[in-house]
């Protein structure tokens, strides 16, 4: 009313006649807003009810100002698992304590995966800020001081992520609540209300506990770069504090251990949404080594394409978990995505699409990339069998059936899945074709220890239709060793220490020397198999169907036949499985265990699911081959301080923008150890 | 005119988010580089072919249409075309094509008044953004023919129940200079179905531009009024956005009930206006929460989708956060057995908590609980109570319950307590109607309400525990289950996720089983008796429990299996997911280009080589 009054007078106070005519115009379209609202506030009255008769609760608790949700909890350490607490504003001096802050200092050492030798660290824990973190490199091999600045790079730009990440949609009320327990804390300069405030103002610097947080990476012994399965990944983890000063002392025997050490300190520190700081120890002692020298992952990028991006990303989360190989399954019968210098063709005739390819420089990115985070990076072309489409132009170009039984019917007669495919044995330019690719291979990701060559699922009846030799195996075994003897030629006639073959028929014959061939065993774990290959001298690589494959249970994706492998492996799954204690392995044997590999084959996955089909459950691998801990509980029966371990770990990764599967409730991971 | 603007907002929102789902993905769907520029054919067998892959001996009749891709192909190949799900009545579509740009696109709406114009015309809006997402290269077309679409609907009404018409009739024809498309519904949800229809007739161009089927004619309309997908929010949370996507997703495969499991024991995230403490104890966090707002937008959201929101308040069990208040405001302990340990002995899952039953400030708070959740829907909109898995040694380890109930002179037993447990379930209803009678008088019958089924609906006791005309049972059993006939033999009306079929979060835990499109597919349901007057079996739900999935996974999960089960709702077909399986790889690549990311289901290269893969 007091407005309708306004208007008027400033009405009467006239002015010209087109003056008037405006701002009754202005006046009713106010009149008409306003019975607007009036009406709107009318509506909403006769929707609700008598308060005081229904509500006797209301009265009490209207004056209370709300406070932010996630505020109104804090955490206790009880018998080192977080105990969720309502947070009393009235319980005086008592800080409220966020659920990292207790997870991180709360019960043994919260790192995936768990450290091997030793781990200490003290539950006191400073505040800082990314800008406080500064690199200081002891070493004197120039190119591992390129590599360690660069691995130190990754470091800082994730600490800084996370710090800038928005935990809580910041409202009004958010920051008026903090300063009430702020208000009483001792802790003057370095108060929650001013950390607060600093940060998002004036970017948070110098409002920690400390004046800067010295990261030193002493690498003497190695100066070694390319990777080898004899890569020393050991290092060694202490802090002193003194004056507002942190130092974190990394020693290692090469590169690949200091990066680890970076990868484990990334761990030790956390953003606490409380203080808006980051955290870590104030001290901390780490020794630690990996129990297997082989961890990896393999992803298959012909049944589906995947973009660079997101191999990258996955590449980040694999260093995190401190695995060491990724396994690039590049083509296969469905497709051939990668564009070969020397002969483009195979991608021309096997790519789904232009853009769904691979080019050197894509390739060599991607390694160069994986570098950084001590990932080798191993190229497969599968060979003979899995190779059809993009095989298809040799007759074309006069260099004859390079593939045999190509999209060849009925398909269940001549291969294991539709397409077929399978390369000629008997004609030379197929050879060739794979020496070129191996030389590109080997000059893309550098001098390898290590070459994987396939040889999976060949199937002798594709072949008998157009050969007469009574003996077809013995042309599979011909054919593996002519690619070994050209992939030697594209080595620079040093022949590989290391070559993979998958496990199949022909690794249970002689054929393959055992000297240089590892067999990369995915039968299932209680097969005969396993204690053959081992008894035959065959070093070994586990990627068991029945726990490291990580495509099962999904069901069959074609109109016939039961599912390949189902179920789903659970990440418990993946986390239980230790082939070398159930088989009882001596010293000997145990030695040929290299390690360990999960593997994405993409017949029902493509880039929208990547992230969530391998993440946590990869961790779980992470931790199985980088610390192999005891196990004495139960089939599917984990501990607590496993769930505890993982579900911060996974955070962790949703933080840096994997998008990681849900374990379990989110209750579950507010309240450890309540739903075990 | 408040009501427009906002919709006008929701569509840019709704834009926005699409366009920038497309722009994070590559879409896998591209079509194939190499193959692209080959013509394509329609075989006997209804497969699209490359015409180089047919050897001359092989089509005994040369057929006499070549399509430019196999998107452009499958628009006619087979009866269906790319039609999801199946249309039921007539369905004849022509080998011709019409290039066309989206733009270029005109709208006739007729209909009885302001509200039912105004929602065709948001129909239009959301139809075009949709065709937009088609286009493979340029939108734009310069010689593009015009389209003229005319809407007729003759129903004033946007009552969305399961009474509403949804059926239309649409006719595409093609003169010299102009296509006609002709829609005809008796509600606008019905016509809004014809957009949808509409939408799988066309395709982009591998120029410039989209393809429509020249002439079609198609007149459809749902076998099953409810064709629902549960969101359980609770467990892990789901922020607005994927919500909406979900939506998005449902309405492209005609489904038209969300069930909105908001709440449970794990967390409250939702904001209870007339009881702000709910959310206050019982939400993850703040940025995990839904406001009154927030839930009332999405309603909207929803409505132009043709989709009804049906919220759930699970009770008396599932409810433990957001209900620990009740001690300290001076009413009692309102959920018993909160977070007891070890919690196999009070509960079905942890954490554990049970609503106190006897404990009358529960009830005054439920009820306040249903009159926001009342204020949320339309006037027609019915509430879903939840009721499944009571866990009676909770309840019979309470002492102030066993002591209440002594004093009533019960006794301990099994019937005693699931006496209590309908006599909640039956005051609750009456909280119900009385607010409905207060907040929307319009509205004359008592609705409804939804109960999961139970140890209370076992076909032994369900009739003296909970009268027929006021209980609609959602039955969670197993495909071979006898209670789905035996509820229906009793007279009541049924909902049905079947266990092992439309549990889609089975599967990765305990001792389930994965259900792949084709399982979720062929899952048939009970259908009425040919002389019932009354419909009884009102149709189904697919479940997303949200125990081991938050947005990270959520689309893969529910999608594109969801659309299986829209299919057999809609049309419920008489033929195997076998003779779907194109028409699903269409509708699935029609889903990744709005903007959803469906789990791939086969090799890129099966998709490419129909037939190839079987």
């Amino acid at each position: 009313m007091l407005l309708l009054r306004r208007l008027r007078y400033l009405f009467k106070m006239s002015l010209a006649v087109s003056l008037r005519r405006a701002l009754l115009l202005l006046l009713s379209g106010a009149i008409f807003i306003l019975t607007v609202l009036y009406w709107n506030q009318g509506v909403i009255k006769t929707q609700s009810y008598n308060e005081a008769q229904l509500r006797p609760h209301l009265q009490k608790d209207r004056s209370s100002a709300p406070i932010p949700l996630e505020k109104s909890w804090t955490y206790k350490c009880d018998n080192d698992r977080c105990v969720r607490v309502n947070y009393n504003k009235n319980g005086a001096n008592v800080k409220r304590v966020s659920f990292i802050s207790c997870s991180m200092t709360c019960g043994d050492i919260n790192i995936w995966p768990h450290p091997t030798s030793k781990s200490l660290v003290s539950g006191h824990t400073l505040r800082f800020s990314v800008e406080d973190v500064q690199l200081r490199l002891d070493t004197p091999h120039r190119e591992v001081r390129k590599r360690l600045k660069l691995a130190f790079d990754v470091l800082v730009r994730q600490l800084r992520q996370i710090q800038q990440l928005e935990y809580a949609a910041p409202r009004a009320e958010e920051i008026s609540s903090v300063s009430e327990p702020a208000s009483k804390s001792t802790d003057g300069a370095a108060s929650p209300l001013a950390s607060g405030l600093f940060s998002s103002t004036f970017g948070s610097h110098r409002s920690g506990d400390l004046d800067s947080l010295h990261v030193k990476l002493s690498v003497h012994e190695s100066g070694e770069l390319d990777f080898n399965l004899d890569n020393d990944e050991s290092y060694e983890l202490a802090t002193s504090f003194e004056h507002r000063r942190l130092t974190v002392h990394i020693r290692a025997k090469s590169f690949f251990g200091a990066r680890h050490g970076l990868a484990t300190l990334q761990q030790l520190i956390w953003y606490d949404d409380e203080e808006r700081l980051l955290c870590t120890y104030a001290s901390s002692l780490i020794n630690d080594a990996p129990k297997f020298r082989y961890r990896g992952l393999m992803l298959d990028t012909s049944r589906h394409f995947f973009s660079v991006d997101a191999i990258k990303r996955t590449i980040s989360a694999m260093g995190l978990a401190k695995l060491n190989r990724f396994h690039w399954h590049i083509t296969d019968a469905q497709s051939f995505p990668y564009i070969s210098r020397h002969y483009p063709e195979l991608a021309e005739h096997g790519a789904y699409s232009d853009s769904e390819t691979y080019s050197e420089q894509d390739v060599r990115e991607v390694t160069e990339y994986a570098k950084i985070f001590g990932v080798q990076v191993l190229l497969e072309i599968d060979a003979p069998a899995h190779a059809g489409n993009g095989w298809d132009w040799g007759p074309k170009r006069g260099l004859g059936e390079l593939s045999l039984c190509i999209n060849q019917q009925p398909w269940s007669f001549y291969c294991g899945e539709p397409p077929c495919g399978q390369l000629n044995p008997k004609n030379n330019h197929t050879y060739l074709i794979l020496q070129r690719l191996y030389e590109e291979f080997l000059q893309l990701t550098g001098p390898t220890d290590i070459f994987h060559l396939g040889g999976d699922e060949v199937n002798l009846d594709c072949w008998a239709q157009y050969f007469n030799d009574t003996d077809l195996r013995g042309l599979w075994c011909d054919f593996m060793l002519q690619s070994n003897a050209r992939l030697k030629v594209a080595n620079g006639n040093v022949a590989p220490k290391h070559v993979v073959v998958w496990s199949s028929a022909l690794t249970n014959t002689k054929c393959l020397p055992n000297s240089q061939f590892v067999v990369q065993v995915w039968g299932g774990s209680t097969w005969q198999e396993n204690y053959d290959l081992l008894d035959n001298g065959y070093n070994i690589i586990f990627s068991h169907v029945d726990a490291w494959y990580l495509d099962c249970g999904f069901g069959s994706w074609r109109a016939t036949g039961d599912a390949a492998c189902s179920p789903y492996r659970t990440w418990q799954n993946v986390y239980k499985h230790r082939p070398w204690e159930r088989m009882r392995l001596d010293k000997k044997r145990r030695k040929q265990v290299l390690g360990g590999e999960a593997c994405l084959w993409t017949e029902q996955v493509d880039e929208g699911q990547l992230d969530n089909r391998l993440w946590p459950r990869v961790a779980a691998l992470a931790e199985r081959l980088w610390s192999d801990p005891n196990d004495d509980h139960d089939f599917d029966v984990v501990p607590p301080e496993v769930f505890r371990r993982i579900s911060v770990f996974r955070n962790r990764l949703v933080e840096l923008g994997i998008k990681a599967e849900a374990l379990f409730p989110k209750y579950c991971a507010q309240n450890p150890g309540e739903c075990i | 005119m408040i009501l427009n603007s906002c919709n006008r907002c929701y569509l840019t929102l709704l834009l926005c988010v699409a366009a920038a789902a497309a722009g994070s993905v590559p879409d896998d769907s591209g079509e194939s580089g190499p193959t692209t520029r080959s013509k394509w054919l329609c075989d006997s067998t209804d497969l699209c072919l490359p015409e180089e892959s047919l050897l001359p001996g092989e089509g005994h009749e040369q057929p006499r249409h070549r399509y430019e891709s196999q998107r452009d192909c499958r628009l006619s190949c087979g009866k269906y075309g790319a039609i999801w799900p199946m249309p039921t009545g007539e369905c004849s579509l022509s080998h011709d094509r019409v290039p066309f740009d989206p733009w270029k696109v005109r709208f006739n709406v007729v209909a009885p008044n302001e509200v039912t114009t105004q929602f065709l015309r948001e129909t239009n809006r959301l139809f075009v953004s949709n065709l937009l997402k088609e286009c493979i290269r340029n939108c734009t077309l310069a010689a593009s023919k015009e389209v003229l679409v005319k809407a007729t609907v003759t129903d004033s009404s946007l009552v969305l129940d399961w009474k509403t018409d949804e059926s239309y009739m649409i006719v595409v024809r093609t003169t010299d200079k102009v296509s006609f498309v002709d829609i005809k519904a008796a509600t606008v949800y019905g016509a809004r179905f014809a957009f949808e229809t509409l939408s799988n007739l066309v395709t982009g161009s591998v120029t410039n531009g989209l393809l429509l089927v020249s002439s079609a004619r198609v007149t459809d309309q749902p076998v099953y009024p409810h064709r629902g997908l549960l969101l359980d929010t609770s467990r892990n949370f789901l922020p607005l956005r994927y919500i909406r996507n979900t939506l998005d997703a449902m309405a492209a495969s005609k489904m038209n009930v969300l069930h909105w499991h908001v709440v449970d024991t794990h967390s409250f995230p939702l904001e209870i206006t007339r009881v702000p403490e709910m959310q206050r104890y019982g939400a993850y966090s703040n940025a995990q929460t839904y406001s009154h707002t927030d839930a009332l937008n999405l309603v909207k959201y929803a409505r132009l989708r043709g989709i009804r929101i049906i919220m759930e308040i699970d009770g008396p069990s599932h409810a433990g956060s957001g209900w620990q208040w009740g001690p300290s405001a001076g009413l009692g302990n309102m959920s018993v057995c909160l977070n007891q340990s070890p919690w196999r002995n009070y509960c079905v899952q942890p954490p554990c908590g049970q609503l106190n039953p006897i404990n009358d400030h529960m009830y005054a708070v439920l009820k306040e609980i249903f009159a926001d959740i009342a204020e949320l829907g339309a006037p027609e909109e019915t509430i879903h109570m939840g009721g499944d898995e009571v866990f009676i040694p909770c309840w019979n380890r309470t002492e102030e319950i066993t002591t209440q109930m002594k004093a009533r002179g019960y006794d301990l037993s099994q019937e005693s307590f699931l006496r209590l447990w309908s006599q909640f379930h039956q005051r609750n209803v009456k909280a119900w109607d009385d607010i409905n009678l207060q907040m929307y008088p319009s509205v004359r019958e008592p609705k409804p309400v939804i109960l999961w089924s139970s140890k209370l609906t076992d076909p032994e006791y369900i009739e003296q525990m909970l009268p027929k005309e006021r209980f609609i049972i959602q039955t969670w059993v197993a495909a071979q289950s006898p209670l789905n006939r035996e509820l229906l033999r009793k007279g009541y009306r049924i909902l049905i996720s079947t266990k092992d079929a439309w549990y889609l979060d089975h599967g990765f835990w305990g001792n389930t089983q994965y259900y792949n499109w084709r399982k979720v597919y062929d899952n048939a349901l009970p259908i009425d008796a040919p002389n019932n007057q009354k419909r009884q079996v009102l149709g189904g739900e697919v479940c997303m429990w949200s125990e081991y999935v938050d947005q990270n996974s959520l689309e893969a999960r529910i999608w594109p299996r969801a659309g299986g089960a829209a299919e057999r709702l809609w049309s419920n077909p008489k033929s195997s997911a076998y003779l779907a399986e194109r028409r699903f790889y269409r509708y699935r690549e029609r889903l990744i280009a709005r903007g959803i990311h469906p789990d791939a289901v086969l090799p890129h290269w099966c998709v490419l080589h129909e037939g190839q893969c079987l």
